[in-house]
Formats: structure tokens, C-alpha cells, sequence
């Protein structure tokens, strides 16, 4: 009954993170994609709590509340800010339209359960159903890395590919050793404020975010 | 006690850097004294290991180890940084920099120094990741010092695909860890290197097979092994010089480190054909790519970079061949390490001079600058694989090594791209060294005791070339004897 509660939660918990990522596929706005990881991360950290709980692993109530506070609070508030000074150009035309990404994205899906299933067969953790879901958002982060122009809207892909790996990390080990896991918050909030920066140098020698003018060193 | 003395050096510098401002050239002089004692302390940890054989830990739940492996790489490490100081911007030299950059560059240098020092003493790999992402993070910041349009795209190239890149090499931590969670329980030092070593044997082969792709992918793009190469022309070529060899000679070694670390533990599940071929596969495509560019390039800082690409393929390609591939590996990151560093250090003197990273517009350089020149065409001459320099004899011993594991084939494209290389980079160096100096270049050097640190890089290629000394011999066994057994 335990079991079968946890292994349901989780994996409603990776789809509906997972759903948040496929969402921005179909956005434009920056607020709209802002809005979208801020849900997804709200959702994913709710996950961790109740893998903390079920998984018998309390050292995760504390990455919840660390998670909680960089990705659903700092982060998506300092994008706001961003946004607005360097003005929240629409992401006009990537290099995919809507409805090719969202048929991209079910692919990407469907591979990321291709690639996990020796992973699902060898395991018997209650929460194996949503790894396939994790490595399918890391595949949909990647491809919002790629396929977006502006580069704050590649740093939101950046974002959620590092979700992505978050939740395969919760659902796959119940939490990687604290030490390490707490190395990784630093490291992702020093490379967000590093990417900030560089969206301000962007913006002040290009006067565009758009990253289609980066093009001058080749070869 | 010697990791403190290894790793404290660079934080102290980065904090005198921080605290002091306006910046100083004192400071500068400062942190490039502070990081001889890193010298001191990666050299002790050599001589620890030729003399006891074990590695010493260190902190909670051993949080930091210093075998053969680790050590070398510290020394090269520890070497680079400090030469690279000396050369620093800032030390009482005109430069192009204002004081609030100098500081800037002093704080995130040291820092980058840090990081990569606690990447090969980590023995945590969780940690060892976490310290291999900062080094992204701490260059990057450093690149656009004066931000002009080709800086400010270089490192945005460079902070996108390297984050991206070495987010993947932590899915394959997380798979790795996953599969020793499944099968050892949870404890807290599961991503000890040697614990994790020790599990391997029974973890399962087909997802350390998928955790190795990851990795390989990931920190394969920080090591700059083609296709995932792209953003390193871009970087290394608008970074200042000094982080330029920095990158190129030992930030480069330590990716490769890190694949190394996990290539023993994969290898100790599935047996070594499988990252063996992978390593073979991307070392001959990242030779090919590089040959190829080396003979289209127009600006001198991007050649040098892409003979990095170059030398990281040759290493993987050696990483793929045995023991013996091992061993010609090593020695050849050494000598490539002492190379490449030495001539980006040049490279920033005659930029300075001819203030242009063309090719076209720079010639005469041993009429301009003697001893500029002259060492510069030592350099060359090492890098492609001349005698009487180390890296002569380290790539003959790797192609020995791949017809003595009967891969003749492979070992002909290789040395098939490697004349390639050789030709290309003959032709731009000529060019550079010869001919007659464009008009209004000041002529002499702008000191010559500036120099003297690199005749201690050009004495090790030589020493390297000419015999091979036997404390080193006996560590690069060692190195051998952890890498492949």
C-alpha cells in the first residue's frame, strides 16, 4: 500500500515536472517561460519532500528547502529583473516552430524511455517509473538549449536540463551524498550569476540578446 | 597538512586580490610567490608517492586523495599556474587593463587555480565534478576582461556548451552512483573513488556502459575532444594569454583527468574494449578535425588552440591502447602541458608587440624579439614532434604502443594527420619567425629577464626528450599501474 502510494506520487510528480518542461516548448514570452520553471521547480521540490518522507531519507528535507529558495525563488525573480532591463524581446522565431518541437519532444520522450529501460529492468526502486521522465527532460532542456535564439532563453533551457538532472538524481538514488549535492546548488548558482552577467555584456556590445549575431569567430 | 598547503595558496591569493583595491602590482607579485608553495606541496606529494607508495587522505570521510595519478597532475597543475602569474597582467609592466579589470582578473585566476587543483585531489567524484563545473565558471569570467564583441561571444560559447557538456558528465555520475546505491545501499562515501573502485566488478554492465557515454560526452567536451570541441578555438584565442595556458596546457589534462578516473572504474565492470574503442573513435576524429584546421587558420592564437585539439586526440588515443598507450599518454600530457603553456605565454608577448593575433600581420619575429622569437620556434618545433623534445618520444612511444596491440591501420592515420599538423603549423610559424618585420613594430625585447622562467619549460622538453629521468619514469609507472592493470 506504502509502496504503491509512493511509486504513484512519484511518478505523477516526474510527468507533471515534465509536463512543465514540454510547456515551454509551445511558450514565447520570457515571462511565460519564467512563470513555467518557476511551477516546475515549485513541483519538483514538493518531489523532494515526498521521496524524503516515503524514501526514508530526511537529509532531503534539507536540499527541498535549499532547492525551494535558488530555483523556485532566486532564480526566476533575478530572470524577472533581467527581463526587464534588458527589455523581454519575444523569442520571435527559433530555429524549430511549436508544432515541430512539441512532436520533436514526444520523440525525445519516447527515446529517453529507450535509453532507461536496461536502468527501470535493474532496478527496484519504487520510484523507477519516472526515470525515463527525468531523462526526457534533460533531452527537452537540451533541445531548448539548442534550438532557442535569445540567450536568456537559453539559459532557462540550461535551467531546466539541470532539473532534469535533479529529479533523475532524487527518483534514481533518493539524493547523491549532501556534500556533494550542496557543491552542485553552489556551482548552479555561481554559473546562473555568471550567465547573468554575460546576458548584460551581450546586451551592452550587441544591443540584443539575440544570440544569431555571435557569429563572428568561425574557424 | 600538504593538502592545505596545496590548496590554500590560491584562496589566499584570490582574497588578497578581493580585499585589496584598488588593485596593486604587489598583489600580483604576491600570489605568484604564494603559488610556489602550491609547487612545493604537489612536488612533496610526487616524492611521497615514489617513496611510500600509498596515497595519503585527507578530511572528512576522505574527502581528498593524492595517488601517482593525482599527484602528476598536480604538479603540472601547480607548474602552469605559477609560470602563469609571473606573466600575469598587472605585474608591473604596462598593459591594456584598467585596475578595477586587474582586479577582477586576479580574483577569478586564483580561484580557477583552486578549482582545478581540487579536481585532481578530489577523491570524491561528486566532488571532483562540482570542482571541474567551477573551473568553467571561474575562466569564463575572466575571458571578456576588456569586452570587445569576439570576447563576449567567445565566452558565452564557452559557458553554454561547457555547462551543458559537464551537465552530462553528472548524469553519468548520478547513473554510476544510482547502480552502487542498487547494489551497496546508501553510505556516504559510495562516491569515493577507490570505493567505488572496488564495487565496480558487480555493479551492472549495461548501465555503466550508458554512465560512460555520459561521461565521455561530458568532460570530453571540457577536454576539447571533437565534435564537442567547438567552443575551444573561440575561448582559448580571446582569453588573455596567461589563462590561455592555463586552459590550453593543464585545464585541458585535468578534463582528461577526470576521464581517466572513470574509464578505471567502467573498466572494472565491463573490461576495457568498450571504453577503449570510444576513446580510439573520438581521438582519431578530434586529429582529423584538428589537422584539418590547423592548415585553413589565419590567426596564431586559434593555430595553438587547435594543436591543443590535436594533442588531447593523441592522448585519448593513447588512453585506448593498454599499458603501454598509458604510459606514452602520460608523458605525452606532461610534455604538452610544458609546450603549450610556454607558447601562449609567448603568444601574449607578441600579440603585445604586434598588437594582432593575425598571422598575415605579424613576421620577423626573431628580428623584433630575439629571445621572443627563439624560444617561440622551440616551442613549434617541440609541438610538432621534433627531437630533441619530450613529445617526440612520447608520440614515437604511442605509436609503438598501437602496433605492439596490432593497430597498424589506425596507427597509419594517425601518423598520416599528424604530418598533416606538422606541415601546417611549419608553414605559420615560418611566416611568423621569418621575413621582414611590418613597419612602426618596435624593435628589442621588452625584457629579458621577463623570459628567464620559460627556459625552465624549454629545459624540461629537452630533459624529457633526451633521457627520461628516473623519478619520472617510476611515476608514470605508477600512473600505469592505477590506470591499467
Amino acid at each position: 500500500m506504502h509502496a504503491a502510494l509512493f511509486s504513484q506520487l512519484s511518478t505523477l510528480g516526474s510527468s507533471v515536472v515534465l509536463l512543465f518542461g514540454i510547456v515551454l516548448l509551445c511558450r514565447r514570452s520570457l515571462h511565460a517561460y519564467v512563470e513555467a520553471f518557476r511551477w516546475q521547480s515549485l513541483v519538483l521540490a514538493a518531489l523532494l519532500v515526498i521521496v524524503g518522507h516515503f524514501g526514508e531519507a530526511p537529509e532531503l528535507y534539507i536540499v527541498a528547502v535549499v532547492f525551494l529558495g535558488l530555483k523556485a525563488i532566486f532564480i526566476p525573480r533575478y530572470l524577472e529583473r533581467l527581463a526587464k532591463r534588458v527589455g523581454a524581446e519575444p523569442e520571435s522565431q527559433p530555429y524549430v516552430n511549436i508544432t515541430s518541437s512539441l512532436v520533436i519532444a514526444a520523440l525525445l520522450v519516447l527515446l529517453a524511455y529507450g535509453v532507461m529501460r536496461p536502468l527501470v529492468l535493474a532496478s527496484q526502486l519504487p520510484t523507477r517509473g519516472g526515470l525515463p521522465l527525468a531523462m526526457g527532460l534533460i533531452f527537452v532542456g537540451l533541445f531548448i538549449v539548442i534550438t532557442r535564439k535569445k540567450a536568456l532563453t537559453q539559459v532557462v533551457g540550461f535551467l531546466v536540463l539541470e532539473n532534469g538532472i535533479a529529479l533523475m538524481a532524487v527518483l534514481a538514488t533518493f539524493g547523491i551524498p549532501l556534500i556533494v549535492e550542496l557543491g552542485v546548488f553552489l556551482d548552479v548558482m555561481m554559473g546562473f550569476l555568471v550567465m547573468q552577467v554575460f546576458v548584460y555584456h551581450i546586451h551592452g556590445t550587441f544591443e540584443s540578446i539575440d544570440v544569431e549575431q555571435l557569429n563572428q569567430l568561425r574557424h | 597538512m600538504n593538502f592545505i598547503l596545496l590548496l590554500l595558496p590560491s584562496l589566499l591569493s584570490a582574497l588578497l586580490a578581493y580585499l585589496v583595491r584598488p588593485y596593486r602590482a604587489a598583489v600580483g607579485w604576491v600570489n605568484a610567490g604564494l603559488s610556489l608553495v602550491s609547487v612545493g606541496a604537489a612536488l612533496a606529494f610526487a616524492a611521497a608517492i615514489l617513496a611510500e607508495g600509498e596515497a595519503p587522505t585527507f578530511g572528512p570521510s576522505e574527502l581528498l586523495r593524492a595517488d601517482s595519478l593525482s599527484a602528476l597532475l598536480m604538479v603540472c597543475v601547480a607548474a602552469v599556474a605559477t609560470l602563469a602569474l609571473f606573466f600575469s597582467p598587472g605585474l608591473g609592466r604596462e598593459n591594456q587593463y584598467d585596475v578595477a579589470q586587474l582586479r577582477r582578473y586576479h580574483v577569478f585566476v586564483n580561484l580557477f587555480i583552486f578549482a582545478m587543483l581540487l579536481a585532481v585531489s578530489a577523491n570524491n567524484v561528486g566532488i571532483m565534478w562540482v570542482a571541474v563545473e567551477a573551473t568553467t565558471i571561474f575562466s569564463a569570467m575572466v575571458i571578456p576582461l576588456a569586452l570587445t564583441k569576439a570576447s563576449v561571444e567567445a565566452s558565452w560559447k564557452y559557458i553554454l556548451i561547457s555547462s551543458v557538456g559537464i551537465a552530462l558528465a553528472f548524469v553519468g555520475t548520478v547513473l554510476a552512483y544510482f547502480d552502487f546505491v542498487a547494489l551497496s545501499g546508501r553510505t556516504d562515501n559510495a562516491l569515493n573513488w577507490p570505493v567505488l573502485l572496488s564495487a565496480a566488478p558487480q555493479l551492472h554492465p549495461e548501465v555503466m556502459r550508458l554512465a560512460f557515454v555520459f561521461l565521455l560526452i561530458g568532460f570530453g567536451t571540457k577536454a576539447g575532444i571533437a565534435p564537442m570541441h567547438t567552443w575551444l578555438p573561440d575561448a582559448h584565442s580571446e582569453a588573455p594569454s596567461p589563462l590561455s595556458a592555463m586552459m590550453s596546457g593543464v585545464l585541458l589534462a585535468v578534463a582528461l583527468y577526470a576521464i581517466t578516473r572513470w574509464k578505471v572504474v567502467v573498466d572494472a565492470a565491463l573490461g576495457p574494449a568498450f571504453s577503449n574503442q570510444l576513446l580510439l573513435l573520438l581521438g582519431l576524429f578530434s586529429l582529423l578535425v584538428a589537422a584539418f584546421s590547423l592548415v585553413i587558420q589565419r590567426n596564431y592564437k586559434r593555430m595553438l588552440a587547435y594543436s591543443s585539439i590535436e594533442h588531447t586526440g593523441l592522448i585519448c588515443i593513447g588512453l585506448g591502447l593498454g599499458p603501454l598507450g598509458v604510459f606514452a599518454a602520460f608523458l605525452h600530457l606532461v610534455c604538452h602541458t610544458a609546450a603549450k603553456s610556454l607558447l601562449f605565454l609567448l603568444s601574449g608577448e607578441v600579440l603585445h608587440r604586434y598588437r594582432s593575433t593575425e598571422l598575415e600581420r605579424v613576421s620577423g619575429l626573431l628580428k623584433v624579439m630575439p629571445w621572443t622569437g627563439a624560444l617561440f620556434m622551440g616551442g613549434v618545433l617541440a609541438i610538432i614532434g621534433l627531437p630533441p623534445f619530450g613529445l617526440f618520444i612520447s608520440e614515437f612511444a604511442l605509436i609503438r604502443a598501437g602496433f605492439a596491440t596490432g593497430r597498424p591501420g589506425l596507427m597509419a592515420a594517425v601518423l598520416a594527420l599528424l604530418a598533416v599538423g606538422f606541415v601546417a603549423l611549419l608553414r605559420h610559424a615560418n611566416r611568423m619567425l621569418y621575413g621582414a618585420p611590418p613597419q612602426g613594430v618596435t624593435m628589442g625585447e621588452g625584457g629579458r629577464w621577463r623570459m628567464a622562467p620559460l627556459f625552465v619549460s624549454v629545459s624540461v622538453l629537452v630533459v624529457l626528450g633526451l633521457t627520461l629521468p628516473t623519478p619520472i619514469e617510476a611515476l608514470l609507472n605508477l600512473v600505469v599501474k592505477v590506470v591499467a592493470k
